[in-house]
């Protein structure tokens, strides 16, 4: 044998284990990753290992990071197409668990949505100039209408024949140009449709529901229910749900779109055009009026508003504020001291609202509010007035929610109801904080 | 070679493979895969596992009502396949996940009636012929006031239906008010299997057309299925309507096999998956005559395997449709059971008919829909305003049309 055929021989037999390794490295990676994925990525049990699961005789909880993770990885490992945004998936995570809540106060809210509501806190507005809030029906409802002796008109039973709650969309704040406010549109009117499209609520499927009952029992003939039942087809085909309702009025800078109104139970359409407007800027004075938002600055807007002479604050078309904001602001105006608290519906005590560090020298103030002073806004009113230093001049929403903005990567956010403020601490308050409610007195 | 140059070569190729997924598709570079391989868990606070779980607990621990830990983690999971914008790709926590495998199968322990609210407690809206509650003397419109002496007025009904379940051969007694009786009536039933009935069929009076109707494609549905046209067929039809309308669908099995009767080895769809393409056929061996015309009613309400059922028939020119555009669900998912007994749906696959149609449906932003779903051969829309009852040839208009074209041929 030559020493070449040798060397092209060592070389060859080089070449085919260099194929055989590759060949076996191959399945061994695939295989790596297979374990890697699916396999046990924390000390805890793995979640979907389909071997494991029909192993499985008693349920198991799953630590929800990695219920996070598996099913992640069980949609890209096995959806029709290409899963890739992580990010999204967690949004959607999110968004599922604030869904559950069934808070009109606690939403979600997409990209667009969450920039809107960030521009609307700094009195930038897009659409049709205005702000909404969900409201609900029945006893959640301020504006629900009541009997003769206080009580929403709604039976317990309509409320829980209807069992989903879909809450009605309310206007809670108005630019001074904008396309709404120029229409005739008020603070507390309700947005019935828009663009022919009807904003879905429950009313109608309580009016449905009364119907039946009434054909039941022969109060009402066929014709007339299945005019009822008709409106009702024609409505849900086209129904739009509140939240979508929201991103309709207040996005966009141009167009037109046309929103029929419902105030008192009246209808009233109006064709509205969409264009940027703006709030009547933070800390506006007229005269002795300050405009007061709690918004990025509002503390510096209030020391100057004070050093300016204002005796009023303008709290309304603030939409619901900051709370951290908010708190900051209190010690500009009232002394040191524990006004209240917030409560949750948890078994914990209520956190007393404590002011260190207050001014010394408070000077009166009038709070002017109505159904658009929300949240933090209401708060800060119900607190001046339990101070004795504020003087509330116009309606209250029923709105006194502490909560919390949270932005999350891909643009999309959320706000969620932490608490609720009480101006009297309950009896389990006082208790616990009575030297403190004592230094009030 | 050299020793090193066989481990760089096993290196490499175990790394291609490692990576393999990702190149099929078409995410080549996918970091979090090769960290998970080093160990390294992702703690960055904008990273999507710290944006679940920051939500997750923030939630927990502060939101204004107390939150059961479980339901948040569930409607998490609910949240994140619905991301995916696929309405039929989804999250089934514990409880619901059992009730759609109970359905899926077609029978569970029970007494043999489908209950729903009442502000009294639950109605029977259904009692199975044959079933315990039938044989122990239980009747359609009966109101469940009691389960073994508990009042269960206000409770909701799937409350109630649990409590009605139980182990086989283990005793429930009812309380039940009847319209008519002057007090309650009380039953002793014992629970046993029960086969859910999804087909029904008679013949529809003043004519000689048989009406089968399909509720869903379950597992003893192609059986039901046999022995209601065999009745049917003993009573010599002309023709028959297949009542397709408000069939959710169910299994792609089901309602191949019941396409075996009418054609063999016939393509059923073709199922288009992430990496290969597969074709259902019929069996063979299975065909019956069919000396009658066949219709089809169809409405938005049928889906899935149903519009597979009905479409099938109508690309091989077998029955005529009739009624207005089905569900366009034109998917298929796996159910991927996980071990708290929770379950994900997950789509794995796209459907095509033999004629090459993909029906899926198309919504507009605001969830009306656009297009897709079977379109009629006769676009009859259910008059809503006659009150209508479906399956009675006099007051469902639908039935009617589907008589009128089989009494023409």
């Amino acid at each position: 044998m030559s020493k070449e055929t040798g060397t092209r021989k060592k070389a060859a037999v080089g070449v085919f284990g260099g194929f055989v390794l590759a060949a076996i490295a191959l399945p061994v990676g695939i295989a790596l990753r297979d374990w890697r994925d699916v396999g046990t990525p924390t000390p805890t049990e793995n979640v979907l290992n389909e071997r494991t699961l029909v192993a499985s005789t008693q349920p198991v909880a799953i630590p929800e990071a990695d219920y996070f993770r598996e099913v992640s990885a069980l949609l890209k490992r096995e959806y029709v197409d290409p899963v890739t945004d992580d990010q999204k998936l967690a949004s959607g995570a999110v968004r599922g668990m604030i869904a559950s809540l069934s808070d009109p106060n606690s939403i979600y809210m997409d990209k667009d949505a969450f920039r809107t509501a960030l521009d609307q806190r700094e009195g930038k507005f897009q659409g049709i100039g205005a702000s909404f809030a969900l409201v609900e029906r029945g006893a959640a409802n301020p504006l629900a209408p009541k009997t003769a002796d206080g009580q929403p008109a709604e039976s317990a039973e309509e409320t829980l024949l209807t069992r989903v709650r879909v809450p009605r969309l309310m206007v809670v704040g108005l630019t001074p140009e904008g396309a709404a406010t120029k229409a005739g549109v008020r603070v507390g009117d309700l947005v019935y449709e828009i663009d022919q499209h009807w904003v879905a609520n429950t009313d109608l499927l309580i009016r449905f529901q009364r119907a039946q009952k009434e054909f039941d029992a022969k109060k009402i003939t066929l014709a007339q229910l299945n005019v009822i039942r008709k409106e009702v087809r024609e409505k849900t085909e086209r129904a739009l749900m509140p939240l979508k309702a929201i991103d309709k009025l207040a996005q966009g800078k141009t167009g037109t779109t046309r929103v029929v109104w419902e105030r008192d139970g009246a209808k009233r359409e109006t064709t509205l055009a969409k264009g940027l407007t703006t709030q009547v800027p933070n800390g506006t004075l007229t005269g002795k009026t300050a405009v007061l938002r709690f918004s990025a600055g509002a503390k510096d807007t209030l020391t100057s508003a004070l050093a300016g002479g204002a005796t009023t604050l303008d709290l309304r078309n603030g939409g619901d504020g900051d709370y951290k904001t908010m708190l900051e602001c209190l010690p500009l105006v009232v002394p040191t001291g524990t006004y209240g608290g917030i409560e949750t519906d948890r078994p914990e005590k209520p956190t007393p609202l404590t002011v260190k560090s207050g001014t010394k020298s408070p000077r009166s103030l009038t709070l002017l509010t109505d159904e658009s002073t929300r949240g933090a806004g209401l708060i800060f009113a119900q607190v001046l007035q339990k101070s004795g230093i504020g003087k509330i001049s116009g309606k209250q929403a029923s709105d006194v929610f502490v909560r919390t903005t949270v932005a999350l990567p891909d643009g999309s956010g959320y706000t969620l109801v932490k608490g609720r403020y009480r101006e009297k601490p309950t009896a389990k308050m006082v208790a616990s904080n009575a030297s403190v409610t004592g230094v009030t007195k | 070679m050299k020793a090193w140059a066989y481990v760089a070569i096993g290196l490499a190729f175990t790394a291609i493979g490692y990576g393999w997924r990702d190149i099929k598709t078409g995410q080549p570079s996918n970091p979090a895969a090769w960290q998970r391989l080093a160990g390294v868990v992702d703690e960055r606070k904008d990273s999507p596992d710290q944006v679940f779980k920051s939500g997750y607990r923030l939630i927990r621990d502060n939101y204004i009502r107390p939150v059961k830990a479980d339901d948040l983690k569930f409607a998490g999971m609910q949240g994140l396949m619905a991301a995916l914008g696929d309405p039929h790709t989804l999250f089934m926590p514990p409880s619901l996940a059992k009730r759609f495998s109970e359905e899926t199968v077609g029978n569970f322990f029970g007494v043999g009636a489908r209950l729903s609210a009442d502000p009294m407690g639950a109605k029977a809206v259904n009692v199975f012929e044959g079933a315990p509650a039938w044989n122990a003397g239980m009747r359609p419109n009966d109101v469940i006031i009691a389960v073994n002496g508990k009042k269960v007025t206000g409770i909701p009904t799937d409350d109630i239906v649990t409590q009605v379940k139980g182990p086989e051969n283990t005793i429930v007694n009812l309380t039940i008010l009847r319209s008519g009786a002057a007090k309650p009536l009380e039953f002793r039933i014992k629970r046993g299997r029960i086969t859910t009935p999804t087909v029904e069929s008679k013949v529809l009076e003043g004519t000689k057309i048989g009406y089968l109707s399909v509720s869903n494609f379950a597992e003893p549905t192609a059986d039901q299925f046999d022995k209601e046209l065999n009745r049917l067929d003993a009573k010599g039809v002309t023709g028959l309507v297949i009542d397709l309308r408000g069939n959710p669908g169910g299994l792609l099995e089901t309602a191949a096999d019941m396409l075996s009767r009418f054609v063999e080895n016939k393509t059923v769809l073709t199922m288009r998956k992430r990496d290969d393409e597969e074709v259902v056929r019929t069996y063979s061996g299975a065909v019956r005559p069919w000396p009658y015309p066949v219709a089809v009613l169809i409405d938005e309400n049928s889906a899935s395997a149903a519009e597979i059922f009905a479409g099938v028939l109508r690309d091989y020119g077998l029955a005529k449709l009739v009624g207005t555009h089905s569900y366009g669900k034109a998917s298929v998912q796996n159910l991927y059971p996980l071990i708290d007994r929770s379950s994900a749906k997950i789509t794995i696959a796209k459907y095509y008919l033999p004629s090459g149609d993909f029906i899926g449906r198309k919504v507009d932003g605001d969830g009306v829909y656009v297009s897709g779903g079977l379109a009629p051969d006769i676009l009859v829309e259910l008059d809503f305003d006659s009150d209508p009852v479906i399956g009675e040839l006099k007051k469902d208009n639908q039935l009617a049309k589907a008589v009128e074209l089989l009494e023409k041929k």
